[in-house]
């Protein structure tokens, strides 16, 4: 029964919101680390959300023309920020440069905050989602009783 | 067996959970650039009542595009869900209704 | 004979209580069919209401909702009465006259 396939697409969501949260997290975590394994401050990452359509474990070559429509999301690639680190001016930090100016990431955590409830409302509304046709499979069981 | 009622129930039951998927659909994608929102056209597919026809999806048009050129609107989409879960119940639990019916019909002309 | 004693004494003389050929089937019968015909009303009001419903032309849930358990109730109803009935008639066939 083809409803199962939403909720492979609802799944999709929750996976690629997940996502999203947990790099927004790690450049909140990282707002001020000046120095990374790489070298260099912490670059801003960022994830690109495409949508692609859904299989399930049961659905057949023959799957109704709608679930050929019916489009999940994927992570399709994290991207890091390739702009020049901002520069502020403190000659007694550790990883001050020869003229004192030390290199901070690019992020602004106002904006990353206000994208994390973003992805955790995305979540939400995908666990919602899960949770509404999960019933209706149900109850179109019950039509048996 | 079932009459005119139950096929009628049976085809506003496949279409509204044609909808849902959609509005699943709608709702993985809500931050997908450039992913426009989906559904299908109710009552113009209720009104054909061809049964194990596939519903046509279309794109909903009048939605605010954001700078990305994503057009779901979760409140619509959070909006849609329950509607459909609701009228969903509603057919499921009428045609269980009818289905009683023809079943007590039968059981009754037994006994007798 | 019996005519004459009926109209001295003023006395009607009564309807056969055991059916006779087909006059206490009739009642029966013409019970139950009012009955089914109340039910076959009630279910095509349901019916009605319910397509409205589907079809977008009333919003009133509980009206539809209502409409089809008074169906359901009633052709239940009906059923019971029937069977009792269809008890009463056996065994008034089963009194011997």
């Amino acid at each position: 029964m083809s409803l199962f396939a939403a909720l492979s697409v609802s799944a999709s969501g929750l996976a690629a919101q997940r996502t999203r949260a947990e790099l927004l997290a790690e450049n909140l975590a990282n707002a001020e680390t000046t120095r990374t394994p790489a070298g260099g401050p912490y670059r801003r990452k960022d994830a690109v959300f495409s949508s692609e359509p859904v299989s399930s474990a049961f659905s057949s070559v023959f799957a109704a023309e709608l679930d050929g429509s019916l489009a999940g999301v994927r992570v399709a690639e994290i991207v890091e920020d390739t702009r020049e680190p901002e520069r502020r001016y403190l000659p007694g930090h550790p990883d001050a440069d020869a003229e004192g100016y030390v290199a901070f990431p690019r992020i602004n955590p106002a904006e990353d905050m206000v994208d994390l409830m973003g992805a955790v409302r995305g979540y939400q509304a995908n666990v919602a989602a899960v949770s509404a046709v999960k019933d209706m499979i149900h109850r179109s069981i019950e039509l048996l009783r | 067996m079932l009459e005119a009622v139950a096929l009628a129930l049976e085809r506003y039951m496949d279409l509204l959970a044609a909808r849902q998927k959609l509005v699943a659909s709608n709702l993985a994608n809500a931050d997908t650039p450039g992913y426009r929102t989906r559904d299908i056209d109710f009552q113009r597919e209720f009104r054909n009542l061809i049964q194990g026809g596939s519903p046509q999806v279309i794109e909903v048009a009048g939605l605010p595009v954001k700078n990305d050129g994503n057009n779901v609107s979760v409140d619509r989409e959070a909006r849609l869900l329950a509607e459909n879960a609701l009228r969903f119940n509603l057919a499921s639990n009428l045609l269980r209704a009818e289905i009683r019916m023809v079943r007590a019909a039968i059981q009754e002309g037994r006994q007798a | 004979m019996s005519g004459r004693i009926a109209e001295v004494s003023g006395v009607a003389p009564l309807a056969p209580l055991a059916p006779a050929g087909g006059r206490g089937e009739a009642g029966f019968a013409s019970l139950l069919k009012e009955a089914i015909g109340r039910v076959e009303g009630l279910r095509r009001a349901a019916d009605e209401s319910t397509m409205k419903l589907l079809a977008g032309e009333s919003e009133e849930v509980h009206q539809a909702a209502l409409a089809v358990q008074r169906a359901e109730l009633a052709l239940e109803l009906f059923l019971e009465v029937r069977n009792k009935v269809v008890q009463a008639y056996q065994e008034i066939m089963r009194m011997p006259i």
